[in-house]
């Protein structure tokens, strides 16, 4: 088991008393497997994500990563975990605008200390087709090209999990749809673990298995596509 | 790894342009503090220079009796220039004439500071004397032409030898503005001085050794002479030991310069506090997707701290040679104005230059770099979160104590900067609190207005909180300029006033008293303008409550044994009486005497606190040989800058009026009517002329200079003023950017939006200077009762001024600023957004 969610919830404190996001979630996931989370706005995908990858703490509850428990861990060791077996796509791409492609895609390679960060960069960006582009910077490129090279960093050294949050969603449907069969295809050739929020109904089916979120309540809407 | 990053990001930041605004402002307060002090270093060394002619030296040596050949020897060793000046007074002789002189012999170099000026005849226009008179030769004051009826070429007998009196001295340097040396002066070779024979054990004489050097050779010199003084017969005196009124212009500028440095400084401060904040929170997006994708905190923090001190070390680095740059410049244009050279300055000013840098830069980037470290990564998906204020007292104890440690570093004076800190704190908190409530009384109007005010008036309101931070700022910049340029007038005003294109220009000593109405008639008669006649009987004050006056005090004295015997004056006075109080003194104790006849006597307020004396208390005087005790009935303050006759002691018409007395007067002469002065005088032969129009000329000269100084302060302060300006308009431009998106977006049209950012900053400026303006009030009436003995004035016109020009300047800067912003299509700013 690669991840497990045990009696997850977050609540929060609102001018209006204490406002429970989610409801307590249970699940599993394998390695390798490509997972969706579904569900309409404010129903607290994104919530789960965060909590997942360990960016934010459960209210009560535990996230284990390859059995480790994320609440036992202060931010710096949560942050040496997403270092070590986490790879992030945002639906806003989220490049560091004083970087250049190549840079932006170097990033977490050289933050975690890895040597040979530029080579397994310019590599990736030939996979994701931008091997001409590797110097322009984030404002240089469109849409489509910046969530490119989003997708070339998050798979640069080799992490077990990626987090995807809406990685079309800010692009056109024929961009996006280049950028999600860029997606697939890496993740296929890296046998990394897809976990995927999104409200693109297709992009989901694409998926392995598909959860749904409902005002906080997550349920199985399991249906094997591959 | 960390530093390639940091390297790359500040590359890149650095090329597109956004660290401008806090490379800027360190570039600016480093160029400002370097080129300000070099500026005032050099000018104070030169106006010390030029100050020091009034001494004709650095330092002088002076002694009642002989000084010993082995002190001017080590002098000489220590590389100081040294000259003989031995002063004394006795008869002259020409012919049947006679009359009492002021010997003055001197030895070559004479004067070592300053210039001797001569003329060919009586009252002729004087000219730069190269060298001294020759042997057997003699050069007098005009005076003496009258008094002994001489001519160019006649002889002078003194003691047992006989001079040929060869020039006429019109200007002497250190003849000072003691109106009482009171004979004139006659200039020897000091070598000639044996042979007079007037120099007798028991004769009064005064010794003096001028002496003028560098700096570091005179302290050095100083440390091995003042060991070896004898109080009771010698003294050491430097030009501040003169209570002239050029030493106190002097202070006042001096003063005035270090108080607008400071300003300058605080204010370059803001602006990288300004610059640091926001750059901080331009890289909140930065660290958030960094920590995400795994960086710890101590990566981040390496990485940003090297970014920054990459950055200071460049941006001080170009302020060094910028601000080098600029006082250079600026000083060879005052050198070649006023036609004078300054001295170099020390290592000092880069030192506090480049300290001034590093502490600005480092100290305020602190906080906001402490939570730019503290960014969640949760911010990826959550754009909103922030760090937290929860350290938020860190911010004002770093930015509050490096503000009060530059103050100190800058002024030394631990008084004046917690004075100036706490005032400012204090001030800072009014201002908050006014510029909320000037907003939400500016909201209720706008509401009733068209929709661009509209517009304008509710952006103002939902920016309350940033918005009173970002008026503090408009606020405390234009107040600082405000208060540097109406100080300056001040300043100026002040001098002037005491100087005025027809201040007395003669002083006219020893006129007899039958001579009195004559010479009243005279003045009348020709149309001269001068002061009322006073009468002068000297006299020496020897007691105060019965309690003995030490006879001669030199400030060495003071300063080691306070105990012995209470102080005195330590010389004869002129004594002088009068039925009422003279126009330029003020009462400020007790009461001015009607018709009472018993005697009683006003004393000037210096001289009362110098010497302890109250109202009620009595004082004995003895007047040659006679003495008597009177009560103090008053105290007054006089101006003395005003170059009018004035005085310690003032009596009573009752207890001096049968006295022998000499009368004198000051008048004004055009330089045209120079010549009738002889004709004019030779009904008074005993009178005595003084010729001040050197020593006006001198602190005109030295007033010029401060002036250029103080215009070059003041276009550095508002410099920085405007940079804070900008750097606070600059920071509110993302904010202003999501705003204009949406309007834009909502269809808004340009000319609308426009309208309404010139608006909100025509207002927010506007509230700012008048704030500004009654801060600036406020602290003129502390500084110019505290700092500058000046009688505090209200500029009822700064208060159109202070609110219309911050309204213009805030509202022009803020619309260039947002000019790029308006023009640019709404796609692209979404994408910029994004």
């Amino acid at each position: 088991m690669l991840i497990q969610a045990q009696q997850l919830e977050k609540t929060v404190d609102t001018s209006e008393g204490p406002l429970q996001i989610l409801q307590p979630i249970n699940v599993s996931i394998n390695a390798g497997e490509t997972v969706a989370i579904v569900g309409a706005s404010g129903s607290g995908k994104s919530t789960l994500l965060s909590l997942l990858a360990g960016l934010d703490l459960a209210s009560s509850g535990e996230v284990l990563i390859e059995n480790e428990k994320l609440s036992e861990l202060d931010e710096e060791q949560r942050a040496k975990v997403r270092a070590d077996k986490v790879g992030f796509i945002f639906q806003s791409f989220l490049l560091v605008p004083s970087l250049s492609a190549l840079e932006n895609v170097m990033l977490p390679a050289e933050l975690a200390g890895h040597k040979g960060a530029e080579k397994e960069a310019r590599e990736l960006l030939a996979k994701v087709g931008l091997e001409d582009r590797w110097h322009h910077y984030p404002n240089q490129l469109s849409g489509g090209e910046q969530q490119r090279v989003a997708i070339a960093r998050a798979f640069v050294g080799q992490p077990k999990i990626l987090f995807a949050d809406e990685p079309t969603g800010n692009l056109d449907a024929k961009t996006g749809g280049k950028v999600e069969e860029l997606l697939f295809d890496l993740n296929k050739d890296y046998g990394t673990t897809l976990i995927m929020v999104t409200h693109d109904q297709q992009l989901a089916k694409r998926c392995q298995r598909v959860l749904q979120m409902e005002a906080g309540q997550l349920s199985e809407a399991a249906q094997d596509v591959a | 790894m960390w530093h390639k990053i940091s390297f790359r990001l500040l590359k890149q930041e650095l090329k597109r342009g956004e660290l401008t605004i806090m490379a800027l402002a360190i570039i600016l307060s480093v160029t400002a503090v370097l080129s300000l002090s070099i500026f005032s270093d050099r000018l104070q060394a030169g106006l010390t220079e030029r100050s020091s002619e009034f001494l004709a030296a650095d330092r002088v040596l002076s002694s009642r009796r002989d000084i010993p050949q082995e002190w001017l020897d080590q002098a000489g060793q220590m590389q100081l220039q040294t000259a003989w000046k031995v002063v004394f007074n006795s008869m002259a002789f020409s012919g049947e004439n006679m009359t009492l002189v002021d010997i003055k012999a001197v030895s070559d170099g004479y004067p070592l500071r300053g210039e001797l000026e001569i003329a060919d005849q009586p009252f002729g226009k004087g000219y730069v004397a190269e060298g001294l008179p020759a042997e057997g030769e003699a050069w007098v004051a005009s005076q003496l032409f009258q008094a002994l009826q001489l001519d160019i070429g006649d002889s002078i007998e003194v003691g047992n030898s006989s001079f040929k009196v060869t020039k006429v001295v019109t200007y002497e340097p250190d003849v000072g503005f003691s109106v009482f040396t009171d004979s004139p002066n006659v200039i020897i070779r000091h070598s000639q001085l044996e042979e007079t024979g007037l120099i007798q054990p028991g004769s009064r004489v005064r010794f003096n050794v001028l002496m003028a050097g560098e700096p570091g050779a005179i302290d050095a010199y100083e440390d091995w002479l003042l060991p070896r003084l004898n109080d009771d017969t010698h003294s050491w005196r430097s030009i501040e030991d003169g209570d002239s009124p050029l030493s106190r212009s002097l202070n006042r500028a001096e003063r005035f310069m270090m108080l607008a440095s400071l300003l300058g400084v605080v204010l370059a401060a803001t602006a990288v506090a300004v610059a640091a904040q926001r750059y901080c929170q331009r890289n909140y997006d930065v660290v958030a997707i960094f920590k995400t994708l795994g960086a710890d905190k101590k990566q981040i923090r390496r990485i940003f701290l090297l970014h920054l001190l990459l950055l200071t070390a460049a941006s001080v680095a170009v302020g060094m040679a910028l601000g080098w740059a600029i006082q250079y410049v600026v000083i060879e244009w005052v050198a070649q104005k006023l036609d004078a050279t300054l001295p170099q300055a020390g290592w000092q000013p880069y030192a506090l230059a480049g300290a001034t840098g590093v502490i600005s830069a480092v100290m305020f980037t602190l906080y906001p770099l402490f939570r730019l470290v503290s960014i969640p990564p949760l911010r990826v998906l959550h754009r909103q979160l922030t760090a937290g204020n929860a350290i938020r007292w860190l911010q004002w104890v770093l930015s509050g104590g490096t503000i009060y440690a530059l103050l100190v570093i800058y002024s030394q004076q631990w008084w004046l900067s917690t004075a100036l800190f706490a005032g400012g704190a204090v001030a800072a908190v009014i201002l908050l609190g006014l510029g909320r409530l000037f907003i939400s009384a500016s909201r209720k109007a706008g509401m009733q207005a068209g929709s661009s005010w509209r517009l304008a008036m509710a952006g103002l309101q939902r920016r309350a909180a940033q918005n009173s931070v970002q008026m503090l700022s408009f606020s405390t910049a234009i107040m600082l300029l405000l208060l540097v340029i109406v100080l300056r007038n001040d300043l100026l005003e002040d001098w002037k006033r005491q100087l005025p294109a027809d201040a007395p220009n003669y002083f006219a000593i020893n006129i007899a008293q039958d001579n009195v109405d004559d010479m009243q008639a005279m003045f009348e008669r020709e149309n001269i303008p001068s002061t009322d006649l006073y009468p002068i009987v000297p006299g020496r004050l020897t007691h105060i409550n019965g309690e003995k006056l030490r006879d001669e005090v030199t400030k060495e004295e003071r300063d080691e044994d306070e105990a012995e015997g209470r102080e005195g004056i330590g010389r004869e006075l002129s004594l002088t009486w009068r039925d009422s109080l003279p126009p330029n003194n003020e009462l400020t104790a007790g009461e001015w005497w009607g018709e009472d006849a018993k005697p009683q006597v006003s004393v000037e307020l210096n001289v009362s606190e110098r010497l302890d004396i109250k109202v009620g208390d009595e004082l004995r005087f003895n007047l040659g040989g006679d003495v008597f005790t009177v009560p103090v009935t008053s105290l007054r303050k006089a101006d003395w800058n005003t170059l009018q006759p004035n005085f310690y002691m003032i009596f009573n018409t009752s207890t001096l009026e049968d006295f022998p007395a000499t009368y004198i007067t000051s008048f004004r002469l055009d330089e045209e009517r120079k010549s009738e002065l002889y004709e004019l005088f030779k009904p008074f032969p005993q009178t005595s002329l003084i010729d001040l129009d050197a020593m006006i000329d001198q602190i005109r000269e030295v007033i010029g200079q401060v002036s250029l100084a103080i215009v070059f302060v003041l276009v550095l302060v508002i410099i920085a003023g405007a940079l804070v300006l900008v750097a606070q308009v600059q920071a509110s431009m993302e904010e202003r950017q999501k705003e204009l998106v949406i309007l834009r977006t909502l269809g808004a049209p340009g000319k609308l939006l426009s309208r309404s950012i010139t608006y909100e900053f025509l207002v927010l400026g506007a509230i700012s200077g008048l704030i500004a303006t009654l801060a600036m009030e406020i602290s003129l009436f502390i500084l110019q009762n505290q700092v500058f003995n000046m009688t505090p004035v209200i500029h009822w016109k700064l208060w159109l001024v202070g609110p219309l020009c911050g309204a213009l300047a805030v509202a022009i800067l803020g619309r260039l600023s947002c000019y790029r912003l308006i023009k640019r299509n709404t796609a692209q700013l979404i994408r910029k957004l994004a």
